[in-house]
């Protein structure tokens, strides 16, 4: 017989990985089943990452309740996991008496004595390129934004220092009550556990249906974004927020941690998961960022994306034990501020496992931590580097400066990355402007050493994402110069 | 601490430029020259095109482009020019600190003359914004050749081609020899982008269509590449609504454009052209920062790279000329029909050369020279095209003795179609 897991957490996006977080604080016997070769290939990597402050939480709703509670955790949790949120500050435009109600609503919400409702005048100061036509704007100097994909990883890598365990490639496709047990069913076996958690995101619903549950369907929003070159960094310094429409917080025009620009996202109902960009789609981003910033260098485009929100008919998170199987909890309907709720989102999970009888017993946690970047280190820092190991001279990416030493301990991390868009996330090689054009040379290399034959195994992510389709003998390529 | 070294000249970037502007250099005297590359090896752009076609103009026979490299390597390694390899350079200050990192450190170079060498890249997806999913098997020609030609791995099967520059051109052929089928090139203006003998000797002959006035519209697949949608264009360049058609494939290689690499010259506030994308230069190619010079594509992107070699030989001779960084009298402006003009300043008119890319492909053009909306100079062009440069001995044009802005015009009978 199978061992039998304390918890089974599915899905390991940015919720699921905040819930592998809390209860590694626990002496609990933890596993993380995600479906993918990596963390966070789901909606978790594919939005603003927006850390939305308190001003902009939703009032009487699981969802806002713990949008609240999340704001406060992230402090120690930024000391924990040696992690740093980005505080850069928010502005909501208003461009009409309507919208500056809005704004007077947030000024409540926000009980921020440092936040404040600011004039055309002072808000040119604060950025000079925003639409002339604004006539007030809402100062809120709490918001911050992060990498959504560092923030996941951080998570699952201090949940892996702290004994629970992450595998891949596996998925879920359903569950079965035996008399000690949840068993769950995967691709790849099966799994047994006290409780089971379904954080699979914008699968969390069908997976929920398929055990019975009658949930309302949720419908697929999808959202889409042009990322701007690092150069233009220095034209918007805060999150910029329209005045919110119906549906979404509307189209914005956001900072980065890593100094790109964001424009972006639509509020578009799909018919099933599609990720696609589309010309119409991109075209509406366009204009709803162009409102905001009418001088928006969108000809600085290094790519666009986008990423899917599973919205309830009430619009609020739904967080319940299963009819059927009093050990599952789902999570369905986990969309906006999911990302900043997630920690929140993790407690309340942990309270919830609690109260099925199992024990949580605190246990001493290991510290995580990160590991140095190249490019944002001081030249002093920089030498030191080298002189520990010559791989931190050796620029592999030259857009984003990321050296030898930094791609290898991605490789073999305790979370490693195992295909080229788990390297990217990692360390930023081909996310800068060359897209990969410069170090898409060298990381066949890097990843495979001079093994020829390997080569093929290389893959941008899932199973068929083949980077090269096959190889030429050395000797072919020698004669093929005198051809 | 950091390796703090005093030199005279230091060469940013290791390409066919930044050899022959560090040779030329050394050999009119500087002391001491470095020259910074961050690769294995000198050559730059050079060491992945094994085609021949490279120093027809200067050596009068056909090499490929290793060998052409090899040239200047050779060259070099009978000087003192100090070459330091895997060292890249991270930043430039107006007053020209030039600091790198290479595995044994950083370095920071205090120098009197600064080159840029640094080449150009590709344009990218992004830069197009071309939607759809974002599956692998996407490449720019230039990674799609050095996979190839270096690295021994074929990048697709199937592959579509959207782009007509030479780059994409020469990757049809050399794709065909691997074993791949390239199903079309694709082309959104209504001429050929890249020369005329690449067409006939890469797609013509291996029965490869080319799709002018086309373009891709969407990337499809999930994970590889399954298709691309194509469409024809108008006039405009806009896709017209009803002519998509999906091409099922493995790979696109974009082939659309280059760019001159600046990040480096903006850091050292050097201004720069915004039609080239480049410094601007004068006729020494100095740059409008004293101390500073710029030579090959990170100038503008040229056509042949035995052009390169002449002009970077030039700024060797140059970073010991004291005048170099005189005001200029002339401001040459690209006028109709003219997509580059290099350089952008001149000061005497007396050395040097002119290069003009034209907009369109023209059968006998004329290039027009004209000074407060007067035209004081023509020249006969028999056939040019956007792909191969004009080169024009600066001396020979009878500059007006007033100073001023001066536009250059070509005009002539479009071409279009492929010739
Ligand atoms: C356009 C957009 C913008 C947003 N902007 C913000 C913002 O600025 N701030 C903010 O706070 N929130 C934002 N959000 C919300 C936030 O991104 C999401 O709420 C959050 O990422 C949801 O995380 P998740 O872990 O639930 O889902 P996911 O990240 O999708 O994770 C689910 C995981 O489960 C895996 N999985 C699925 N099915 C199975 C299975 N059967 N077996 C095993 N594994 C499975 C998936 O592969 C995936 O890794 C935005 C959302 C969108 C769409
Ligand atoms: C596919 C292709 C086919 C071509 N075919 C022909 C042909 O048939 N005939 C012909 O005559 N010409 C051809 N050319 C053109 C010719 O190769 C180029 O004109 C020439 O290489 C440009 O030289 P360069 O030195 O300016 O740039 P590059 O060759 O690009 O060299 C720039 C160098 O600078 C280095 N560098 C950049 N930044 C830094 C930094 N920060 N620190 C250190 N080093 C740095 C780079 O590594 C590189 O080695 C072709 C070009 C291409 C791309």
């Amino acid at each position: 017989m199978e061992p039998v897991f304390d918890v089974i957490i599915v899905g390991g996006g940015v919720v699921g990985c905040a819930v592998a977080w809390y209860l590694s604080h626990f002496d609990l016997r933890v596993v993380l089943l995600e479906k993918e070769r990596d963390v966070c290939c789901g909606v978790s990597k594919a939005n603003t990452g927006v850390i939305h402050s308190r001003s902009y939480f939703t009032p009487h709703t699981l969802k806002g309740e713990l949008h609240l509670r999340s704001l406060e955790l992230f402090p120690s949790l930024e000391r924990e996991l040696d992690f740093h949120c980005h505080k850069v500050g928010a502005l909501t435009i208003a461009f009409s008496l309507h919208d500056l109600q809005y704004l007077n609503t947030l000024k409540e919400r926000g009980k921020n004595p440092h936040a404040e409702i600011i004039g055309p005048q002072e808000l040119k100061e604060l950025e000079p390129l925003v639409n002339p036509e604004v006539i007030a704007c809402y100062y809120d100097p709490e918001t911050k934004v992060v990498s959504p994909f560092l923030l996941t990883l951080a998570l699952a890598e201090f949940a892996v220092l702290n004994g629970v365990e992450f595998i891949f490639f596996t998925e879920v496709l359903g569950f079965e009550e035996t008399r000690d047990a949840l068993s769950v069913q995967t691709n790849r076996g099966v799994y047994r556990a006290r409780v089971a958690i379904n954080c699979t995101g914008i699968h969390a619903t069908s997976l929920a249906q398929k055990t019975g549950e009658t949930i309302p369907l949720h419908r697929l929003y999808r959202g889409q974004y042009f990322v701007l070159d690092r150069d233009c960094q220095s034209l918007v310094k805060h999150v910029l927020y329209p005045v919110p429409t119906v549906g979404s917080k509307g189209i914005l025009v956001t900072p980065t941690p890593e100094g790109n620009i964001l424009v972006g996202p639509n509020f578009e109902l799909i018919p099933e998961e599609d990720t696609a960009t589309t010309k119409i789609g991109l075209e509406e981003v366009e204009r709803g960022g162009g409102r905001l910033v009418p001088s928006l260098p969108l000809h600085k485009t290094i790519t666009t994306f986008s990423g899917i929100r599973p919205t309830l008919p009430d619009r609020d998170f739904r967080i319940f034990f299963s009819l059927r199987f009093p050990r599952l909890l789902h999570l369905c309907g986990i969309e906006s501020p999911g990302l900043t709720a997630s920690l929140g989102i993790a407690e309340y999970v942990g309270e919830q496992i609690q109260k099925t009888g199992i024990l949580f017993r605190e246990k001493k946690v290991a510290p995580r931590v990160s590991f140095p970047v190249f490019r944002t280190a001081s030249w002093e820092e920089r030498e030191k580097l080298i002189a520990q190991d010559p791989d931190w001279g050796d620029i592999v990416c030259r857009c984003e400066e990321v050296t030898l030493a930094e791609i290898k301990h991605a490789l073999s991390s305790c979370l490693p990355a195992s295909t080229l868009d788990g390297l990217k996330r990692r360390v930023r090689v081909m996310a800068g402007r060359c897209q990969g054009s410069f170090c898409g040379m060298h990381l066949p290399d890097i990843l495979m050493g001079k093994s020829l034959q390997k080569r093929e195994a290389i893959m941008k992510s899932g199973e068929k994402s083949w980077y090269c389709l096959d190889t030429i003998g050395r000797a072919e390529t020698e004669n093929a110069s005198t051809r | 601490m950091p390796r703090r070294v005093k030199a005279q000249v230091v060469v940013i970037g290791g390409g066919p430029a930044g050899m022959a502007s560090a040779l030329a250099a050394f050999e009119n005297g500087a002391r001491p020259v470095f020259l910074l590359e961050r690769g294995e090896y000198l050559g730059g752009i050079l060491n992945q095109c094994i085609h021949p076609g490279f120093g027809l103009h200067l050596f009068g026979e056909e090499l490929t482009g290793p060998e052409y490299a090899e040239r200047f390597k050779e060259k070099l390694s009978r000087t003192q020019v100090e070459v330091l390899l895997n060292t890249t350079v991270l930043e430039i200050t107006p007053q020209r600190i030039v600091r790198a990192v290479n595995p044994q450190g950083v370095w920071e170079f205090e120098t009197t003359r600064a080159v840029l060498s640094m080449g150009c890249r590709e344009r990218t997806r992004g830069m197009l914004r071309l939607p759809g999913t974002r599956p692998a098997g996407i490449f720019t020609a230039g990674l799609a050749q050095y996979l190839v030609n270096i690295e021994g791995l074929l990048p697709g099967k199937e592959v579509l081609i959207l782009g007509s520059g030479d780059i994409g051109l020469i990757m049809a052929r050399r794709l065909t020899l691997e074993g791949a089928t390239v199903k079309a090139v694709v082309e959104v203006r209504d001429s050929l982008s890249g020369l005329l003998r690449n067409y006939v000797q890469c797609l013509h002959d291996f029965n490869i269509p080319l799709w002018l006035s086309h373009t891709v519209t969407t990337i499809q697949g999930k994970e590889r590449v399954e298709g691309v949608v194509v469409s024809r264009v108008d006039e405009g360049g806009r896709a017209i609504p009803g002519s998509e058609r999906v091409v099922p494939c493995d790979t696109l290689l974009l082939s659309v454009g280059l760019i001159p690499e600046n990040e480096l010259s903006r850091q050292a506030s050097i201004p720069l052209c915004p039609r080239t994308g480049g410094p601007v230069i004068n006729e020494y190619f100095a740059c409008e920062r004293e101390g500073f010079f710029a030579c090959g594509n990170v100038v503008g992107v040229f056509d042949l790279v035995d052009y390169v070699t002449l002009v970077s030989q030039g700024v060797g001779e140059a970073v010991n000329i004291p005048t170099a960084f005189s005001p200029a009298k002339y401001h040459l402006v690209p006028g109709d029909g003219v997509s580059l003009v290099i350089p952008q300043k001149i000061q005497e008119g007396k050395k040097g050369f002119l290069f003009l890319r034209s907009l369109q492909s023209f059968r006998q053009a004329a290039v027009s020279f004209s000074f407060q909306g007067k035209e004081f100079h023509k020249l006969r062009v028999p056939l040019c095209y956007p792909s191969e440069m004009i080169r024009l001995n600066i001396q020979d044009i009878p500059w007006p003795s007033q100073g001023g802005e001066i536009r250059i015009g070509i005009t002539g009978e479009r071409i279009r179609g492929i010739y």
